[in-house]
């Protein structure tokens, strides 16, 4: 675990040498991400609700899923884009060494320009927060917080699952994209709008609705069940067969050679 | 004239190669058509007192955005050229006896289209296939149609004018992130591929209105769907050729103020 602190340490380290190309790539990333939100609020200045969601309680849940996002971002960097780990033949580097190597690959990478995604989600999820007039228990809070722990569990399985695929194809492949760009896209919404078939895939498949979805509706006040409150637990099951692809695929890896 | 129509040719038959590529992109592009159908559609499912188009109208418009996507994107960044502006090579390019301004003009509108070549008819065919609302519909009437085309054609030449912008920028800040990320951020906002204008908070509306970003699909697909009236369709064209030449020669001369203290990076 050290080697991963001091190497995400090392890429902030070279980051900041280049300050002024930074503070435009940040100032970047606050637009880009401002176009994602920028249509939800369009769409509720023409629509008052969806399937009765209002602004603030559909804000809250697409907050939640771009925190676990923008985490990995940063934080698993080197997952996200390991192909080029392996085009460029890197990936042969940290077999050698007696570390662990998910570890290792983790930390092979870090963009730290998502920090300004992080950061705005985060102002999202409070101003969402405020407006929604929810008497905020400690029990809320916690809930809240398993949710994000559980969004970032989420989107570290989908980047393990697709690296995987990395030691097959060698390129990054194009159906990723569609996984986790555009299943992103639906689960920024309450799942339930959708039809149930979507609603049936986002779920169990890709685990989006367990993450942000039916404990929101218990966090809402619209369930009281807490089988709905704690349904994000079960992420971690995906965990396991996640690590477990990525292992195995290192077996079947053959070196490009470069 | 003749070389930049080779160059054209070039980069069009280059791009036919890429036909894998295509595949995976068309089926990205679809899937993408569908997502933002469905999110509409819950929304329209629930209340449509403040519509501003309605429902079949907003899925061609959605559509024509995913199929002619390659030609209006604006997150077009021109790997070659951006290499160039990077590396140094473009001193190479400064051999030629012609004009880079236009050889990459060229080049770019080249690439754009040999995408749309490839993409173009299998995307409407599938999209033609599907059942009633998530097919599109005809526009109202022929006049709609044939300004829909000519706006669209120089809504090419007008993108194709923002996006050869990209790598003189990079040329000039060796850099093809912050600036030109900022620019084709805003170029995406503001020319409806996000959401359409129509949706946009009037503050915002009234933005894009003053911006050339509107004329280059949010034009042409709103003439089609009969969401602009023809009138105001043909004042636009007028519109988008100013636009047009506006960036062309402000790309112009900045290529060239730059070219005259540009340093090669190594070699």
């Amino acid at each position: 675990m050290n080697i991963y602190f001091k190497s995400l340490k090392l890429h902030l380290k070279s980051l900041l040498e280049y300050k002024a190309s930074f503070i435009i790539s940040f100032l970047s990333q606050i637009l880009v991400f401002f176009s994602y939100y920028f249509v939800i609020v369009s769409l509720f200045s023409k629509f008052s609700n969806v399937k009765g969601f209002t602004l603030y309680e559909v804000l809250l849940c697409f907050s939640i899923i771009q925190i676990g996002f923008a985490f990995n971002e940063i934080f698993s960097r080197g997952i996200d884009t390991f192909e080029n780990l392996i085009i460029n033949g890197n990936f042969d580097r940290i077999l050698l060494r007696p570390k662990n190597i998910l570890l290792q690959a983790m930390a092979s990478d870090a963009d730290y320009v998502k920090a300004s995604r992080l950061i705005q989600a985060f102002i999202i999820l409070i101003i969402a927060l405020i407006n929604l007039k929810i008497k905020l228990t400690l029990f809320h809070i916690i809930l809240l917080l398993l949710m994000i722990i559980s969004s970032i569990i989420t989107f570290f399985c989908i980047f393990l699952v697709s690296a995987s695929f990395c030691f097959i194809t060698i390129q990054g492949l194009e159906a990723r994209n569609v996984l986790t760009a555009g299943g992103k896209e639906i689960a920024q919404y309450p799942i339930g709008i959708f039809k149930k078939n979507i609603a049936f895939i986002f779920t169990f498949i890709i685990p989006y609705g367990l993450v942000n979805y039916y404990p929101l509706l218990y966090f809402l006040g619209r369930v009281n069940k807490l089988s709905y409150a704690f349904s994000e637990l079960l992420v971690i099951f995906y965990l396991i067969p996640s690590i477990y692809i990525f292992y195995k695929g290192i077996k079947r890896y053959s070196s490009t050679g470069s | 004239m003749k070389a930049y129509y080779t160059y054209f040719k070039l980069r069009f038959i280059t791009g036919l190669q890429y036909r894998q590529a295509a595949i995976a992109s068309i089926i990205t592009q679809l899937f993408f058509g569908f997502t933002y159908i469905f999110i509409y559609l819950a929304f329209y499912q629930s209340d449509t007192t403040h519509i501003p188009m309605e429902l079949n109208k907003l899925i061609t418009y959605i559509w024509f955005n995913q199929i002619f996507f390659s030609l209006i994107y604006q997150f077009y960044k021109d790997k070659e050229l951006i290499s160039l502006a990077k590396t140094g090579n473009i001193s190479y390019e400064l051999l030629r006896p012609k004009n880079i301004y236009f050889l990459w003009y060229f080049k770019i509108i080249g690439q754009r289209l040999s995408m749309l070549a490839l993409r173009f008819l299998p995307m409407l065919i599938v999209v033609l296939l599907l059942k009633k609302p998530y097919s599109l519909i005809a526009p109202p009437s022929l006049i709609n149609f044939f300004l829909f085309i000519i706006t669209l054609i120089f809504g090419t030449f007008l993108s194709t004018a923002l996006t050869t912008l990209y790598p003189i920028i990079t040329l000039k800040t060796l850099s093809d992130k912050g600036i030109v990320n900022i620019f084709i951020v805003m170029a995406d906002i503001f020319s409806g591929l996000v959401i359409p204008i129509p949706f946009f908070p009037t503050f915002l509306k009234n933005i894009s209105a003053l911006l050339p970003f509107q004329y280059i699909s949010d034009l042409p697909f709103r003439l089609y769907i009969g969401n602009i009236s023809v009138k105001t369709g043909f004042l636009s064209i007028f519109m988008q050729l100013i636009w047009t030449i506006i960036l062309i020669i402000s790309g112009y001369y900045l290529l060239k103020k730059t070219l005259k203290r540009v340093e090669i990076q190594g070699g």
